[in-house]
């Protein structure tokens, strides 16, 4: 995991930070007369914000995912039954609708999607477009049950934008083959069945991972034995995916001036993809997903009501920045650079508060 | 970096509190104390406070701005994904192969399990060989299997076969302390199928699961004299437990040298390490192994001249793994697990599982070296019996002996990889079964568990799941 990179000043600024706060202790220590308790030391009860978090907004956009994929499907098949214009732009929509709640879970890439091989499964990188072509090529029978057995990286979601769109949105419905769909058809109901798994261990009725998470800090939970790991989770899940958005998504691609390194390189869905993501630490943060719940915002203000509004507007921030790269991502890395690199700075921000300011009041605070 | 900052602040508030009011200081400090008279530090400097599941996977906080530079590099290079060649972005798998990634078997930098019900092989694979007939003597390195090397490859790029797949079946058999406690441990059966070609009934199968990465630099780190005070091959002091050193072949030394990692201690170098495992893992070569692992198979059906992994790809990666921090100890001061840490001491489990070690230097890797940590392992090889024996030697070791896995961090695995699969083939559901397959050298300690109350054997796990 490539996180906690450090900007030298920003650590100084800690630095002084801690030096000062210490001092307000060597003062504090003394002073005997002081009855009143901050409030900022008392322990606080994430058990709501636990809760919300794992069923308002993780398990809430795994049943999206699962629903969006369900459509997905749908479309294909109608697709592969009239395979018109029509029908193919609308599966190419289809596409980009189920893409948007993966990338908002990817603020919370851990637990069941990662322990059950299902992160991988969904959406490995790069194609291997060797394999695909000679299978393509081949005489085997594309059942749904035969494309599961192949690689990662020959199904899952980039598997499927290349066959849907090839280039950009240039794909003409008259140029894909009858492999080609049947192939399409079998490799998305292989997704929907990840995203159903994936929902399931997540669902009251099916493994129930919502619980887990919601539960950190009871008794007999070995997984999250303390509130505290639990928010670490959380705070963790966000700091990954700024830095992978900062550090790799975008920066990979702009640092080399490589097009080939684009994520969502065939739908030229790029910037949405990373804009998605920072609306993944935006739902976490503020607990929400289509319905609104209890957030690490709460915490935050709770303790720090400046860090809370001065982070919200970060994140707001990240995003608009992100959605001013003009499109498609894949010239803009060499044509707007500035834009570019002003994301960059603005996602490297949500992570650097992330990483130096929320994450130290988690691991300072006491937790019920 | 900021860690450094947390622990240096914390550190001296510390000093401050402790000064003027011991009992104030109890809340803010909890498991976050950098003060390491409990042993919570496991990895020194290089330990984190994270209970998460990304306790593994996070780079050691003391690293320098240029070092954590190429720790993220070889972060990625971890990561990549690699495809059929030819292909603009990461070509050279295979033609034959366990994995496509270093990430899908060191998941999130952690534990491999054996395949549940209907589940494929991700993070387990089988070494194979011929029995070393020929020399009685000791460290022979493995003999391959003609048409399958030292390894079972059961995946394969289309349209070549792959070496085959192996079948588990468990029989559960039951067990019972001294108090009429039942437990059932699972005994697993291997059968290599669905093989390209015959198969020599003779083979020698060894099942494995990928180990952990963290914390990999500091075991580099420590001494081979350290390591070698704590060997009594012949068992010279009488306590029943021998320690044995494991001398293998270091293919850039070109010369036998201490083995450290992997369960049988057969490779004496991470550089060795992470080499042999793009090679026999993915097909994928690199200087050290120039050869595809198909060579002299009829997979092979063009030797391809470039290496596929550069020297410098190798460096970064090799980094990476020296370089991620280890997890801190977790309720230290718990008086279940402080009593448990003692019975562990009692049963002679520390006398293999050795608590305290000291790092030496590691050339390029300061932040590792002169570290004082708590890895519970020896490195050194003990026999543990014909429970848990592969019976495939692996150089210096013999059919029943492994080395001594560390245990730092095992508290976490549940948290990090979502199961508590453990020793060598995963057979061991939990804790408590993994202790109770220790055999050999570690018979009376097993016995010591077994007489063990429920109080007692509770604290004992509560130990081990803070480690």
């Amino acid at each position: 995991m490539k996180f906690y990179k450090e900007v030298t000043t920003k650590n100084i600024w800690t630095l002084f930070c801690c030096l000062l706060l210490t001092f307000t202790f060597i003062i504090g220590c003394g002073d005997d007369g002081d009855d009143e308790p901050d409030p900022t030391d008392e322990a606080y009860d994430a058990a709501t914000m636990l809760n919300d978090f794992a069923n308002t907004v993780v398990l809430a956009t795994y049943s999206d995912l699962d629903s969006k994929a369900g459509d997905l499907l749908a479309a294909v098949k109608a697709l592969e039954v009239d395979t018109t214009q029509a029908n193919l732009e609308k599966a190419q929509q289809a596409w980009i609708a189920t893409r948007t709640p993966w990338e908002q879970s990817e603020a919370f890439l851990f637990g069941p999607v990662d322990t059950q091989g299902l992160d991988p499964a969904l959406d490995s990188w790069p194609v291997d477009h060797v394999n695909l072509q000679s299978v393509l090529d081949s005489g085997d029978d594309l059942t749904v049950d035969y494309v599961a057995g192949l690689e990662d990286t020959q199904k899952g979601f980039h598997t499927i934008e290349f066959l849907l769109f090839r280039e950009g949105d240039q794909r003409k419905a008259d140029d894909i083959t009858e492999r080609e769909l049947q192939y399409l058809v079998s490799t998305i109901m292989n997704l929907k069945d990840s995203t159903s798994q994936l929902r399931l261990a997540w669902a009251p009725e099916g493994e129930n991972f919502s619980n887990t998470v919601a539960s950190a800090g009871e008794e007999r939970n070995a997984v999250y034995p303390s509130q505290s790991a639990g928010v670490q989770e959380m705070v963790n899940g966000m700091i990954t995916i700024a830095d992978e958005v900062a550090n790799g998504k975008i920066s990979d691609p702009y640092n080399e001036e490589d097009t080939t390194l684009v994520e969502s390189q065939f739908s030229f869905n790029s910037i949405t993809d990373f804009q998605e993501n920072i609306r993944g630490i935006q739902n976490v943060y503020m607990g929400k997903f289509k319905s609104d719940g209890q957030g690490l915002n709460e915490f935050v203000s709770s303790k720090n009501t400046e860090l809370d509004s001065r982070f919200q507007s970060e994140v707001q921030k990240a995003i608009d920045t992100i959605g001013a790269i003009p499109d498609p991502f894949r010239d803009s890395i060499t044509g707007n650079r500035p834009a570019v690199q002003a994301a960059i700075d603005a996602v490297s921000k949500v992570q650097l508060t992330l990483e130096q300011d929320i994450l130290l009041l988690v691991q300072g605070s006491e937790f019920n | 970096m900021k860690y450094f900052y947390t622990v240096l602040y914390l550190t001296v508030l510390v000093f401050i509190v402790i000064g003027c009011d011991s009992e104030q200081s109890t809340d803010i400090l909890s498991y976050n104390s950098p003060i390491d008279s409990t042993g919570a530090l496991s990895g020194g400097d290089t330990t984190i406070f994270d209970a998460s599941s990304h306790a593994f996977s996070i780079p050691a906080p003391n690293l320098s701005a240029a070092a954590l530079e190429k720790h993220l590099e070889g972060d990625v290079e971890f990561e990549a994904v690699f495809v059929t060649a030819p292909a603009v972005v990461n070509p050279g798998l295979g033609p034959i192969y366990n994995n496509i990634t270093c990430i899908n078997c060191h998941a999130r930098d952690g534990r491999g399990r054996p395949p549940g019900v209907d589940e494929k092989f991700v993070s387990m694979l089988f070494r194979l060989s011929l029995p070393n007939t020929e020399n009685e003597e000791a460290g022979k390195s493995p003999i391959p299997v003609p048409g399958y090397g030292t390894q079972l490859n059961n995946r394969a790029i289309y349209g070549t076969p792959a070496e085959g797949t192996v079948k588990i079946e468990y029989s559960e058999q039951p067990l019972t302390t001294a108090d009429g406690t039942r437990v059932h441990l699972r005994y697993p059966d291997y059968t290599v199928t669905d093989t390209y070609q015959p198969l020599p009934e003779d083979i020698e199968v060894s099942p494995r699961v990928a180990p952990v990465v963290f914390g990999l630099g500091l075991l580099e780190a420590i001494p081979e004299k350290t390591i070698l005070t704590y060997a009594d091959e012949a068992d010279v002091n009488g306590d029943g437990i021998s320690g044995k050193p494991n001398y293998v072949w270091d293919v850039v030394q070109k010369r036998y040298a201490l083995g450290r990692f992997g369960w049988k201690a057969n490779q004496p170098t991470l550089l060795q390490q992470v080499a042999s495992a793009y090679h026999d893992d993915m097909g994928v070569t690199t200087s050290l192994f120039p050869f595809e692992n198909s060579t002299g198979q009829s997979q092979l059906k063009e030797n391809r001249t470039a290496l596929e992994v550069s020297d410098e790809i190798l460096d970064v990666v090799t980094f990476y793994v020296q370089t991620l921090s280890v997890p801190a100890r977790r309720n230290v001061d718990d008086p279940q697990v402080k009593h448990g840490e003692q019975l562990f001491a009692q049963a002679q489990c520390a006398s293999c599982h050795i608590p305290t070690l000291r790092t030496g230097v590691l050339p390029g890797v300061p932040s590792v070296s002169n570290q004082t940590i708590h890895p519970y392992t020896d490195l050194l090889l003990h026999d543990m019996g014909p429970g848990l024996a592969d019976n495939r030697p692996d150089f210096h070791a013999s059919g029943s002996e492994w080395r001594t896995p560390p245990l730092w961090g095992i508290g976490l695995v549940r948290t990090v990889n979502g199961h508590t699969n453990f020793l060598h083939d995963g057979r061991a559901r939990n804790l408590m079964e993994a202790i109770l397959w220790h055999g050999g050298e570690a018979e009376k300690s097993r016995q010591a568990v077994l007489e063990m109350s429920k109080t007692e054997r509770d604290a004992l796990i509560a130990f081990l799941e803070s480690l």
